[in-house]
């Protein structure tokens, strides 16, 4: 995944020479094919986020096409204000790479995880917020992002859960893509990022009939196809993540809550920060968020249904 | 509101500050002492050294003048009126249900390039753009006008570390150092010490002028670009709050006061008088 990300930036800024990749002195290896093959489209701009988004904006102001990169927990989160203001409110052309989003820095605490983001995003009006799976929908919503013209948050999770996709499918913004057939049933499954492989893993073996659906927008988010997905199941399980607090299952449930009422399980981080420090694989049990868990949550919500 | 005294394109600053008299008096509005302070510096920028081709707000080949103190903003009008670039419906009307013109800088207003207010932005943008230039390779010129009481905000340091490391010779600051910010003087709250050794020590080029000496101003401005140094400028304009109506100089609760007739009417005297 994080391969088809650099990739994609490489392409794009071959076939562009407005592309800028700049960095809060973050990405040590993953830059090392766009250092060697577009040294003159690379800035790292130090340990300054802020002024980081601030620059991008004057370069974007000026006809330049800025990724802005850094780690989840300060691009988007430190520089909510500067996405705002200076980003958002113009409509500039300026991609943020939220990397390493949720979990994936287990081992070093509160400051490197990132479980708030949507939630910090969501309401800023004209901003995209992209959540990829894998890498076909790394690759498919890089392209989006850049030929939108327009500000886009891209949310990197832990990369490595394996493919969702067989190849590269045909995205509308907005809209969800099918992970795992199903037929109308008692239960479907809406997950994005890192936890679309999760669910398709449940539902593969205690719930065969159920659809998985990849949420990669977050928003904008198709409400005609979600409320459509809503009608034909008695249960929606989402998942995340992320904060069960303003993130996808909260977009779901507004999106159901007005036009299609429906039983929803949002299944995500809850309200609280880590406790403790161990493997990604730990700290997803820590909050509830490995296999069996959520398996059992799914369990138990069914069972009052 | 008193008539309007017809555009000039001399950026007189009687003039000028007349007009932000009249809008404010007209849109009751605040930040009359934060927009006097800016005036003689607009003024000269405007009449000597901003390129606008074509008088285009919008002309891609146009220099950049960043007003990151955005409470400042009617000075700016001000000016865009003499431009011709805002009618004087715009000033009759400040503040009405529905205008356009907000009491902070708005992108959306042209001839303003950044939406500023929330302080320590405009300056980023504009080493952004100064940096867009240079990769161009393009002679543009970027200014960012700031507050001294803007200075306290972090990203005004992160982003002159930068401007200084890429050598943006094309971007300067100017310092609107009229020693007082909201809730008093910049001494009593965060002390600034020298602001020249302060961009000094970052890398810049610097000079501190008078902010009300229009010759002064514009000698520093020439004298800063014709350097040979690759740095970028810091001009350090040493300025009078609620400059040119003696009520309001130095004082600093015309950060907030609104007009009322009287006082109105005492300012537009004191305009009319001259600036001392």
């Amino acid at each position: 995944m994080r391969a088809a990300f650099s990739d994609a930036l490489v392409r794009l800024a071959k076939a562009d020479p407005t592309v800028l990749l700049l960095t809060g002195d973050h990405g040590y290896a993953l830059f090392d094919d766009f250092r060697r093959e577009c040294p003159a489209q690379y800035i790292n701009a130090g340990i300054a986020e802020q002024n980081m988004v601030g620059m991008a904006a004057g370069l974007a102001r000026v006809g330049f096409r800025p990724f802005v990169y850094g780690l989840a927990a300060f691009i988007p989160v430190r520089v909510v204000e500067q996405i705002k203001l200076d980003v958002a409110h113009d409509q500039l052309p300026v991609i943020f790479i939220g990397d390493g989003a949720g979990f994936v820095y287990s081992h070093l605490g509160t400051s490197h995880q990132s479980t708030e983001d949507i939630a910090c995003t969501r309401a800023i009006p004209d901003l995209a917020i992209y959540s990829p799976a894998d890498r076909f929908e790394v690759t498919a919503f890089m392209e989006l992002a850049y030929d939108s013209k327009s500000p886009v948050y891209l949310r990197m999770g832990k990369s490595d859960r394996g493919d969702v996709h067989v190849a590269l499918p045909p995205v509308i913004p907005g809209n969800l893509l099918a992970a795992k057939s199903g037929k109308v049933s008692d239960i479907t499954f809406i997950a994005t990022g890192s936890l679309v492989r999760t669910a398709m893993d449940i539902a593969s073996e205690n719930y065969p009939d159920a659809a998985v659906w990849s949420a990669p927008c977050i928003k904008p988010l198709n409400s005609q196809q979600v409320a459509t997905i809503c009608k034909q199941s008695q249960s929606v399980i989402v998942l995340e993540e992320h904060s069960v607090l303003g993130g996808l299952g909260s977009a779901i449930t507004e999106i159901a809550s007005e036009f299609a009422p429906v039983r929803i399980l949002r299944i995500g981080v809850n309200d609280r920060f880590s406790h403790y420090c161990g493997t990604y694989e730990y700290l997803l049990k820590e909050h509830g968020l490995d296999r069996s868990a959520i398996e059992l949550k799914i369990h138990d919500f069914l069972a009052v249904n | 509101m008193s008539a309007m005294i017809p555009q000039t394109k001399t950026f007189d600053s009687k003039v000028l500050r007349k007009t932000v008299l009249d809008m404010a008096y007209a849109g009751s509005t605040v930040h009359i002492g934060c927009a006097f302070s800016i005036i003689e510096l607009l003024a000269v920028l405007y009449r000597n050294h901003l390129r606008y081709p074509d008088n285009n707000p919008l002309a891609v080949d146009r220099d950049y003048l960043i007003l990151s103190k955005g409470h400042g903003v009617m000075a700016q009008y001000a000016c865009l009126r003499e431009l011709g670039w805002l009618k004087d419906e715009a000033f009759s009307g400040y503040f009405a249900d529905g205008s356009d013109l907000k009491g902070l800088s708005d992108s959306r207003i042209v001839g303003l390039e950044v939406t500023s207010g929330s302080l320590g932005h405009g300056f980023s943008v504009g080493v952004g753009m100064a940096m867009g230039a240079k990769l161009k390779g393009t002679d543009q010129k970027t200014y960012a006008l700031v507050g001294d009481g803007e200075m306290n905000e972090g990203p005004i340091w992160e982003g002159a570390l930068f401007a200084a490391h890429h050598n943006l010779k094309n971007f300067m600051v100017i310092v609107d150092e009229n020693g007082f910010q909201a809730m008093g003087s910049t001494q009593d709250i965060l002390e600034l010490g020298s602001i020249q050794a302060k961009f000094e020590s970052f890398g810049f080029e610097a000079l501190t002028i008078d902010g009300h000496n229009e010759a002064a101003i514009d000698a520093a401005i020439t004298q800063l670009w014709a350097s040979a140094s690759t740095a970028p400028k810091a001009l350090i304009a040493k300025t009078v709050k609620g400059k040119g109506v003696p009520f309001m100089e130095n004082n600093n609760s015309w950060h907030y006061t609104r007009l009322n007739p009287e006082t109105y009417e005492q300012a537009l005297s004191a305009v009319a008088g001259g600036v001392q």
